[in-house]
């Protein structure tokens, strides 16, 4: 009981920092819309290879896109905590009564819900491009569920390294390092059946890919059970694994 | 009083062998101000963050509010106020939503915090500003919020970890008179450390000096002082009587709270106890020969010659580690607009 509502104050403080912040709100919806604008017509003629799923490319790589949102904004997630040790905030936290694991998993899941916020605005612009979701509002709802799944899974990466790494600028370059590979070793912007055997080999056990095949599949295909349900449970597994190791690391870390 | 903390060779070695706090015993009584007055890296901080249970001792007991800090840390986390040197407020939120945060860290139920916020506030004088960034705040508007989080749930006993460091002497004083104040009206113990010997004096009822992470004396501070010796008077006669002087000092030297006398070029430094009512003794002595005082001058000795007493060297600032000068200018930064 005590533990939760630590967790959501911690929440709290979070997304309050994060409304403030207009420019940030902003500019992580503008950055993945340009995306979607920009590469959506720029490859459009991928859509008429023989065998590439969608008609359009805009039709395939919007989910991608909405995908990359949650990543970029997971990614972040151990950002904070880097911060709040340097400027006391987390010593005057661990200094009251909480939960030591509320720390983390505030975080987290501040992370995940501004992550969240994004990507239903940005999945809502694609929508109004004329991508279509064939499963309507309630497939809609479960795939910004399922693409924040993957968000807590990278802010569980990003807090288990802010807990180590002392320094914000090594950590911004490791999750720097780490986003676009994620990002291109997946089924984001291309088909695994299009890439080279290595690359594809890689791609099936990228989160990212197994966040994917449930997304694009609600979107395309419709309520698929025998497709989405092994993969949601999957990234589900995975993402707990990863909030428990960074729980435990972060609070090995503040002993 | 009985003690409220209690350590019995409190001892901290980091990993690098450094022994920041070094086999550290002493109690402190309920109700007191209590300070640890040393220079930067004496162990002052890292003894703090052991009694708040932030950091485990390497060796040695204590215990908090009656709470042992090892097998009951969060018993004696709901018990204390903690205050660091960083001014940890968050900037991005108003003076109000800082202090509603720290009161549900502290699980306070939502009538009671809303109360107590307004009572806080208005000890620390922001209720105006309360719902303000606390980004448009001066460096003595955070601290005072600081301070104010730290009240929030009434602790037993507040911590204060340098309380006005890199503030200027106005806010510094206006600092001063918030903690005196708490004493009175909060009826709070305050464990406080300082590298400034003025606020350990106008502050502390008894403080410890620290040196090399162990403890050199403890005692009130005009306790100390007075140990160190008596008052210095610089006393100072009239070229035309200059002879007649020395009868007057051979008479000085022959009274019962004057410790000793010095002579310099043209003056005597005569060391009493009791300055005062030694001075008209003095005047006595020296009209009862006919020599006539040009000026007369008494000084306390203060902290800083009672520092250089027991640990050999005068207490200055110290340039700080890599680690404390970014901490400082990351905090500068944050203040100015």
């Amino acid at each position: 009981m005590s533990m939760a509502f630590d967790t959501l104050n911690v929440c709290w403080r979070e997304l309050k920092r994060f409304i403030r912040e207009p420019a940030r709100v902003i500019m992580s919806v503008v950055q993945p819309i340009i995306w979607l604008s920009l590469m959506g017509n720029m490859f459009q003629m991928i859509g008429k290879l023989p065998g590439f799923p969608t008609s359009r490319y805009l039709d395939y790589m919007a989910p991608g896109i909405v995908v990359m949102t949650t990543l970029f904004g997971g990614v972040f997630g151990g950002l904070s905590i880097v911060w709040d040790r340097r400027l006391g905030f987390l010593n005057k936290m661990l200094a009251a009564p909480i939960s030591r694991s509320s720390i983390p998993v505030g975080k987290m899941l501040a992370s995940t819900v501004q992550s969240g916020l994004q990507a239903s605005i940005i999945l809502s612009v694609a929508l109004l491009m004329g991508v279509q979701c064939t499963t309507g509002i309630l497939g809609v709802i479960v795939i910004i569920l399922v693409a924040m799944i993957l968000c807590l899974t990278l802010s569980g990466i990003s807090l288990a390294l802010g807990a180590m790494i002392k320094t914000h600028e090594t950590l911004m370059v490791i999750m720097n390092f780490l986003t676009m590979p994620l990002m291109f070793t997946s089924s984001a912007l291309f088909p695994l059946e299009f890439m080279p055997s290595w690359l594809a080999a890689i791609a099936k056990w990228n989160p990212l890919t197994h966040t994917l095949n449930p997304i694009r599949t609600l979107m395309t295909k419709g309520w698929d059970w025998a497709i989405i349900l092994p993969d949601v449970g999957a990234v589900a597994v995975f993402a707990l694994v990863v909030i428990s190791v960074a729980t435990l690391l972060f609070r090995r870390s503040i002993t | 009083m009985p003690s409220i903390i209690t350590t019995e060779g409190l001892t901290k070695i980091y990993p690098r062998g450094i022994k920041a706090v070094d086999n550290v015993s002493f109690e402190v009584e309920g109700g007191e101000i209590y300070g640890f007055l040393g220079p930067n890296g004496a162990g002052k901080t890292t003894t703090i963050l052991m009694l708040i249970t932030l950091l485990k001792p390497t060796n040695g007991k204590a215990t908090v509010c009656g709470f042992d800090i090892l097998k009951e840390p969060s018993k004696v986390r709901e018990s204390i106020g903690y205050v660091s040197q960083d001014i940890a407020v968050d900037e991005n939120l108003t003076g109000k939503e800082n202090l509603l945060l720290q009161g549900r860290f502290y699980h306070l139920p939502r009538n009671v915090l809303e109360k107590r916020i307004e009572e806080v506030l208005q000890m620390v004088d922001l209720t105006d500003r309360a719902d303000h960034l606390v980004a448009t705040y001066s460096g003595g508007m955070r601290k005072r919020l600081d301070i104010a989080e730290g009240l929030i749930h009434r602790p037993k006993i507040l911590f204060v970890d340098e309380p006005t460091l890199g503030l200027d002497i106005q806010t510094r004083h206006k600092i001063w008179e918030y903690i005196q104040r708490l004493r009175k009206e909060a009826t709070m113990t305050i464990f406080l450390t300082t590298h400034y010997m003025d606020e350990a004096d106008a502050l502390c009822d008894r403080i410890s000096i620290i040196d090399y992470g162990q403890i050199k004396v403890v005692g009130k501070p005009n306790d100390l002082k007075s140990q160190i010796g008596g008052d210095v008077i610089t006393l100072k006669f009239t070229k035309t009587t200059i002879i007649l002087a020395e009868k007057a000092i051979e008479s000085i030297r022959k009274m019962t709270f004057v410790e000793n006398i010095i002579s310099t070029k043209d003056s005597y430094n005569i060391i009493a106890r009791n300055g005062e009512t030694t001075i008209p003794k003095i005047f006595e002595a020296a009209s009862r020969v006919g020599a006539a005082i040009e000026s007369i001058s008494m000084k306390r000795p203060t902290l800083d010659e009672v520092f250089l007493a027991y640990t050999g060297r005068a207490l200055r600032e110290e340039e700080g580690s890599r680690e404390e000068l970014m901490s400082e200018r990351i905090k500068l930064r944050r203040i100015r607009p």
